[in-house]
C-alpha cells in the first residue's frame, strides 16, 4: 500500500513538473519578444523547478527544525543558484567550451517572471496535495500517537486543577531506621526530603541517586 | 590506545569518552516542530487559492491584450512548395505573395516571427550536431559534425553540422497600401538575440577582412550563398555573429516554435506601431517543408511582461486556485463535522 502510494505521488509530480513547464513555454517569448522556449532554457527551468520542489517536501518531511537543518536546506539551495550561475558564465565558456555550452541561459531564462510564476505553480500543485492528504489522514484515521498529541494539545489548553491542600503529617524519625540499623539504612532517602508530599507530581522524579557524591558516605 | 600500556595510573580518574556536553553535540538544539494545525493548513489553503486566482486573472488579462496575426502560408503559397519538393530546382527564385488587413492600429513594439509546425529541432542527433569551439572562431575538427563535417575533396563546411545546414532561409519582407501606394515596412534585422550570444558565444575568426578569415572553408551544401556573404550591409551581423544564424542555432525545445525574424522600425508613419490598412507580405520561399508535412507561419504580435499570447499559465492558475480553494471548503466542512460528532459523545 505504501509503494502504491509513493508510486502514484511520484508519477502525479512527474507530470506536474514536466507539463506545466512545458505549457509556459510553448509558443512564448521574453518579455523583450527574444526566445525563450529552446532547449536550454527548457531544461534549466524543469531542473529549477525540480529542486525545489523537492527542497520544499524535504521541510515537509522534517520533524524536528534545528539550525543544521535550516543550514543544509537553505544551503543546498543557493548552492545550486551558485553553481548553475558559474557554470553558466562566460569565463567557462571560453575555457571549456564543449563542456558548458549553456553560456547565458541561466541569466536570460531567471530574470523573466513568466518562469517564476510557473515555478510557483509547480510547487503548489506538487506540494499542496501532500499537505492536505496528511492533514486529512489525522483527521480521519489518526495514529496512536496523534492521539496522544491531540490529548496533550487539549490538556495544555485547560489549566491544571489546583492540587488539594492538607496540613502535613510528620512521621517520627525516631522509629524509621530502626529494623534497619546494620546498613546505612534510610537517612539518607529521608534527608533529602522525597517523602515529603511534593507541591506537583512527579517533581522530583529522576533526582535521586545513591551513588551521587552527596549521598556517599565515606568511611562506612 | 598506543599510550594505555599497562601501566595504569594510580588514583586518577580514568578520561571519559563522552562526547562534550554541549548543545550541539547532546542533541540539544532548541527546535521547532512542524504541526499540521487546522488553522495553519486552513490559512495556506485559502490565501494559495485566492493567490492563485488573482494571479490567474492577471495573466489572462495580459495574455488577452496581445494582439497578434498569424498566417500560414505553406498552403498560400503551393506553386512554391511544389517546386521546392524537387531539390534540382535548388536556385531558381520562387516569390509568393499573401495579403491580409488590419481592422485597428496595432500600438507599441510589433515583433515579426516566422514560426514552424513539426518541425523537430529537439531531436537528440540533430542538436549534438554543431561545433561551438569553430563557431568561436577557433579552428578544431569536430566529429559530431558528421556528415557535414568535410566535402569529399576535403574542404571543411564552415559552419559545420546539421544545424546549421538546415538553418532557415525564406526572406519574408512587409509592404502596406497607402493611398494606392506601396511602401515598404522598416524592420530592424539585428538587436533580435541574446546579448550572450552575440557576445560571448559567437565568434568570427580573426583575419584582416572576413572573406580571408574564411578562406579554405565553404558552404554547407544546403546554402545558397557562403557565411561571410550573411549581411553585406552591416560588418557587425555578417559571418557568424550573423543574428539569424545565431536565432536558428539556439535550437527550441518543442516541435511548433517561433523565432524572431524582425522587428517593426518606429519611424514615419510607423512611429506608434502599425497603422489599420492592407498590407502584404512578399515572401521569398526557399525553404522546403512538404516533404516531412511541416507549415510554415508568419507572425506579427506584440509583447507583454508575461510573454506571449500563451494563455496556458493564466488557465493553469485559475484553474488551481478554484482547486485549492474548494479543498480548503471540503477540508472545513470535514473538520466541523468531526468536531461535532466528537462534542456529541463527550456529553
Amino acid at each position: 500500500m505504501v509503494f502504491v502510494k509513493c508510486m502514484f505521488q511520484g508519477i502525479y509530480s512527474s507530470l506536474i513538473l514536466f507539463f506545466i513547464p512545458y505549457g509556459a513555454m510553448y509558443n512564448t517569448v521574453r518579455s523583450d519578444g527574444k526566445a525563450i522556449a529552446d532547449y536550454q532554457s527548457f531544461a534549466l527551468m524543469v531542473q529549477t523547478c525540480l529542486l525545489i520542489v523537492v527542497s520544499v517536501q524535504i521541510c515537509l518531511d522534517t520533524s524536528y527544525w534545528t539550525v543544521v537543518n535550516q543550514f543544509f536546506i537553505w544551503g543546498s539551495l543557493s548552492v545550486y543558484f551558485a553553481i548553475t550561475f558559474t557554470m553558466y558564465s562566460d569565463g567557462m565558456y571560453m575555457i571549456f567550451t564543449a563542456s558548458f555550452p549553456f553560456v547565458g541561459t541561466a541569466r536570460n531564462t531567471l530574470s523573466q517572471p513568466n518562469v517564476w510564476l510557473a515555478i510557483f505553480l509547480s510547487i503548489t500543485l506538487c506540494v499542496l496535495p501532500v499537505v492536505g492528504f496528511r492533514f486529512l489522514k489525522t483527521q480521519l484515521r489518526p495514529t496512536p500517537s496523534d492521539k496522544v498529541l491531540l490529548k496533550i494539545k487539549e490538556a495544555k489548553k485547560r489549566p491544571p486543577p489546583p492540587s488539594p491542600r492538607r496540613h502535613l503529617r510528620r512521621t517520627s524519625t525516631r522509629r524509621s531506621g530502626y529494623a534497619f540499623a546494620h546498613q546505612h539504612g534510610f537517612g539518607a532517602l529521608i534527608m533529602s526530603g522525597r517523602n515529603m508530599r511534593p507541591k506537583s507530581p512527579f517533581a522530583t522524579t529522576g533526582t535521586f541517586s545513591p551513588n551521587s557524591d552527596k549521598h556517599k558516605h565515606k568511611g562506612l | 590506545m598506543k599510550n594505555k600500556t599497562s601501566f595504569h595510573p594510580q588514583g586518577e580518574a580514568c578520561p571519559s569518552r563522552c562526547p562534550d556536553n554541549s548543545a550541539f553535540k547532546q542533541q540539544r538544539l532548541p527546535a521547532w516542530k512542524p504541526q499540521l494545525t487546522i488553522t495553519a493548513v486552513l490559512s495556506t489553503f485559502f490565501l494559495t487559492g485566492m493567490f492563485c486566482l488573482s494571479v490567474g486573472v492577471c495573466l489572462i488579462l495580459s495574455a488577452n491584450s496581445i494582439k497578434e496575426i498569424q498566417i500560414d502560408y505553406s498552403d498560400k503559397c503551393s506553386d512554391c512548395s511544389k517546386l521546392r519538393e524537387n531539390s534540382s530546382n535548388w536556385n531558381k527564385e520562387c516569390h509568393c505573395s499573401v495579403n491580409f488587413t488590419l481592422k485597428e492600429d496595432i500600438l507599441g513594439d510589433v515583433f515579426m516571427y516566422y514560426g514552424l509546425q513539426n518541425f523537430y529541432q529537439n531531436h537528440r542527433r540533430y542538436v549534438i550536431s554543431r561545433s561551438d569551439a569553430q563557431l568561436l572562431g577557433r579552428n578544431v575538427n569536430n566529429s559530431y559534425c558528421a556528415p557535414f563535417t568535410t566535402y569529399q575533396n576535403g574542404t571543411p563546411m564552415a559552419p559545420c553540422g546539421a544545424i546549421a545546414n538546415s538553418m532557415f532561409n525564406d526572406t519574408v519582407d512587409l509592404f502596406y497600401n497607402l493611398n494606392s501606394s506601396v511602401i515598404q515596412v522598416p524592420l530592424l534585422k539585428t538587436g533580435n538575440s541574446w546579448w550572450t550570444d552575440k557576445n560571448v558565444k559567437f565568434r568570427n575568426p580573426k583575419s584582416y577582412n572576413l572573406s580571408s578569415a574564411f578562406a579554405g572553408t565553404s558552404r554547407p551544401p544546403y546554402w545558397q550563398k557562403p557565411v561571410y556573404l550573411l549581411d553585406e550591409e552591416d560588418e557587425r551581423n555578417n559571418g557568424y555573429v550573423n543574428d539569424d544564424f545565431i536565432i536558428w542555432m539556439r535550437v527550441s525545445a518543442f516541435a511548433t516554435f517561433r523565432n524572431l525574424y524582425r522587428r517593426v522600425r518606429r519611424i514615419r508613419q510607423f512611429a506608434d506601431g502599425l497603422p489599420a490598412g492592407n498590407y502584404s507580405f512578399h515572401i521569398s520561399y526557399n525553404f522546403p517543408v512538404t516533404k516531412f508535412k511541416a507549415r510554415k507561419h508568419v507572425i506579427l504580435s506584440t509583447v507583454v511582461w508575461s510573454g506571449g499570447s500563451n494563455p496556458f499559465l493564466g488557465i493553469a492558475y485559475v484553474v488551481s486556485g478554484a482547486a485549492a480553494t474548494l479543498a480548503g471548503f471540503i477540508i472545513t466542512a470535514i473538520h466541523l463535522k468531526l468536531r461535532k460528532r466528537k462534542t456529541y459523545f463527550q456529553k
